[in-house]
């Protein structure tokens, strides 16, 4: 395990030789064994107790901007499921389904591309591509340099051979030679905006593996049996932690919540919204918030303003850390993050999925909370839109480790597959 | 005051004393404007209301609530009847966005305001009554009625130009060949014009990259470039578009000038460049507007250099609003402004879609 601080192009190129050197060891291991190490490590991250929590809980905040409790609280849940016998469900899921005789093996190395604050996601793709054998080279995002590294450190700590496998590099966003070395990789996984995967798909050849994970969104539906009362409470504290986790900068955070059969808003129930967000900032502070992100929240929350002086159905509810803003219909409107949450009115699942239509290639999931059982076809219907996940309001930030990663799983989009038949 | 009698004395400031500083007369206009707008646009009196902000309260221009740009797309801010309007410019626009509108009842003040800033910021080194060429990288007005960037265009080629001015931008498409040939069949002028969108600038530096060649435009020859690359596959930073200027057509960065408006403004900010070569490059505030770098949470001005959203107050806005917050990043330097874009490759903080990036992807 090695951690540069910052690397040149024949940096990158002298990590990948080392990793492909690398490579036949870890392959030695068994799925088993790379499997048990991988969940030890993510176990370490866990526990409170251990060296390498204490690290991603010293050097988060400073490094995100998230405040430490809610670096605390979001590695808390994102964990809890994260564990050894977990990892191999995943891979019972994605690989070993129906007894097929069918071999699956990752590539020699993976180029990860990460992006963003949000650390989650990141522990995900690194682990990924090892559990298959494939060595891992990773670049953070300037937003997060901690993650990465402190994974990687409790790895190596659990068995020095596989940890040889997995090395953090670092250079400038524009040094393109480093770039170039870093995604001549077999297999090139790439977080970030719609800007980065041209850039990085259009720099791949035919011959290597790209797997893309641009940016996404999430939403909320608060159905009937929760419009009112302590099922209302309920739903509106989880959704307010679902916001207040990684400052909804993630893709599974909401930005919108359609409140199911009505027709506008009712004021109750915003405000019953505003007290959760109220009590959820006071648990999670909010953290810190770039001049640009602030702006925009300032002008679509005067935006918000105006146009309810101008008379239409608008109602803003905001506190220092949370602006909540009831639309009069379900038209979907997006939101500049920072826990600004557009509340849309929607007479039925039909107003629901016309609003969610056109979102369709962005979203990820949709927090839910009382829908009528059974909700007939109303997830059959999201997924159809392309929602990848479809989970309980205060879950969303704790997707279990085998998820259907963009709809498409977690380690199948490495893996390379070869059936044998007899 | 009335309207009209704001609107007299304005006319007068921008055409007969258009470099004139007066502190007293922008606050006494500002003032009775704020008061006049309050009156007649029922929204923003509400708006105002709700911020304890009337003609009673407020005292200086400074702290007249601004209406954000935002308000443009979702409301048809006026202070006059509908039946009125004259003309109606809009934002461009995507498929989901919806386009801002400012609606004019007459374009009297807004052609005053708009050509001694040109000519100020653009012309500075020509006679009252000289004419160059022109050539305008945007649609005509004709062709493009809702555009402001090119009614301002028509206005100042009318003005300003040469029989051999044009627009180059033809059902929305650049004509590459035209322009080339009308740039070398005035190679001998001591000065022209080129001006446009910055993204046509970086389509006609493209073509003749394609084509693989090169101007040496004569060194009176200057460019004004306007708006950014939002939306667009390329984005640059200013340097790199001046250095490709400079490369491909023999301009160079010190005789180029980006002009920082918006459709909600009837004034515009040009570079100090062409103006005062040897100071360093700031935005210049036109003297019947007032520029404020505020803090996005509190409202308050922050100090000269440090960052924070532009808020401007503009007294040809006499029929909208003259007070609008941006949502531009800026700061305030000696004797102007500078707008501070997106660092370029900064990486968004998350993974999820902000508003305006989701807008954009579905364009």
């Amino acid at each position: 395990m090695r951690t540069p601080e910052s690397g040149s192009a024949a940096d990158v190129r002298d990590a990948l030789a080392r990793l492909r050197a690398a490579g036949p060891a870890l392959r030695r291991r068994s799925r088993g064994e790379r499997v048990e190490a991988l969940g030890r490590a993510l176990e370490r991250l866990r526990d409170p107790g251990s060296a390498e929590r204490r690290e991603l809980e010293a050097g988060l905040p400073e490094a995100t901007g998230f405040a430490p409790a809610t670096v605390r609280a979001g590695l808390d849940r994102a964990l809890a499921g994260w564990t050894v016998r977990s990892l191999r469900e995943l891979v019972a899921d994605e690989l070993e389904r129906g007894g097929k005789a069918r071999l699956a093996t990752g590539f020699p190395v993976t180029a990860v591309l990460l992006g963003g604050a949000v650390p989650t996601p990141t522990l995900l793709a690194l682990a990924a591509p090892l559990v298959l054998g494939s060595a891992v080279l990773t670049r953070p995002s300037s937003h997060d340099p901690v993650t990465a590294a402190v994974f990687a450190r409790a790895l190596a700590a659990e068995d020095a051979l596989i940890g040889a496998a997995l090395e953090v590099t670092s250079f400038p966003h524009d040094d393109a030679p480093a770039m170039g070395a870093l995604l001549s990789a077999e297999c090139v996984v790439a977080f970030g905006s719609d800007e980065t995967m041209r850039s990085v798909a259009g720099r791949i050849s035919p011959a290597q593996r790209l797997v893309l994970h641009g940016h996404r969104l999430s939403v909320a539906v608060l159905g009937e049996g929760a419009h009112s009362g302590a099922a209302l409470d309920a739903a509106a504290d989880a959704l307010a932690l679902d916001v207040a986790l990684w400052d909804q900068q993630g893709c599974l955070s909401p930005v919108a919540l359609f409140v199911l059969g009505v027709e506008s808003v009712p004021v109750a129930l915003l405000d019953r919204l505003a007290a959760a967000f109220e009590r959820a900032a006071a648990r999670l502070p909010r953290g810190r918030t770039q001049l640009d992100a602030a702006a925009a929240v300032a002008h679509e929350r005067d935006t918000a303003e105006l146009r309810a002086a101008a008379g239409e159905s608008v109602r803003v509810r905001s506190g220092p850390a949370f602006t909540l803003v009831a639309e009069p219909d379900a038209r979907f409107r997006g939101s500049p993050l920072e826990r600004f949450l557009r509340i849309h009115p929607a007479r039925d699942a039909a107003a629901l999925r016309a609003a969610l239509a056109p979102l369709g290639p962005h979203l990820a999931a949709v927090g839910v909370a009382g829908l009528r059982a059974p909700a007939g076809g109303l997830e059959a219907e999201l997924a159809g839109l392309g929602v990848s996940r479809i989970c309980p309001l205060g879950a969303m930030q704790a997707p279990p480790l085998a998820w259907c990663h963009d709809g498409r799983g977690v380690l199948l989009p490495l893996a390379r597959l070869a059936d044998v038949e007899e | 005051m009335t309207r009209a009698e704001i609107e007299r004395e304005l006319l007068v400031w921008m055409r007969e004393e258009p470099e004139l500083h007066d502190e007293r007369r922008f606050e006494r206009l500002a003032l009775a404007l704020f008061a006049f707008q309050i009156e007649h646009a029922a929204p923003y009196r509400r708006f105002c209301e709700a911020r304890g902000a009337s003609p009673a309260t407020v005292s200086s221009w400074r702290e007249i609530p601004a209406v954000p740009t935002g308000a443009f797309k979702e409301l048809a801010l006026r202070c006059f009847r509908a039946e009125a309007t004259v003309k109606v410019f809009r934002t461009s626009g995507t498929a989901l966005a919806r386009r801002g509108e400012l609606h004019l009842d007459t374009l009297a003040l807004y052609e005053a305001s708009l050509v001694p800033s040109f000519e100020k910021g653009v012309l500075p080194d020509l006679a009252a009554d000289e004419r160059l060429p022109m050539f305008v990288l945007a649609a005509s007005p004709t062709e493009a009625p809702d555009s402001s960037l090119s009614h301002m265009f028509g206005v100042m080629l009318e003005r300003r130009g040469t029989t051999e001015s044009a627009c180059f931008v033809r059902h929305d498409e650049l004509d590459v060949e035209a322009l080339l040939a009308a740039l070398e069949a005035v190679a001998s002028a001591n000065r022209l014009l080129l001006c446009g969108t910055a993204f046509a600038f970086v389509h006609l530096l493209e073509a003749m990259e394609e084509r693989g060649r090169r101007l040496a435009l004569p060194a009176g020859a200057r460019v004004m470039e306007t708006g950014g690359f939002k939306g667009r596959a390329r984005e640059l930073s200013r340097e790199t578009l001046y250095a490709w200027i400079g490369e491909r057509l023999g301009v160079p960065p010190g005789r180029c000038v980006n002009q920082y408006g918006m459709t909600e403004l009837g004034s515009q900010f040009y570079d100090s460049v062409l103006r005062e070569p040897e100071a360093s490059r700031r935005k210049l505030v036109p003297p019947w507007v007032r520029v404020s770098i505020v803090a996005p949470e509190s409202g308050r001005e922050v100090r000269t250099g440090e960052p924070g959203v532009i808020r401007i107050v503009d007294l040809a806005n006499t029929g909208s609003a003259l007070a609008i917050a941006t949502a531009d990043l800026g700061r305030a330097l000696v004797g102007g402004f500078e707008v501070l874009g997106r660092a370029a490759g900064a990486e968004a903080r998350g993974c999820s879609i902000a508003a305006d990036e989701m807008l954009l992807a579905n364009a």
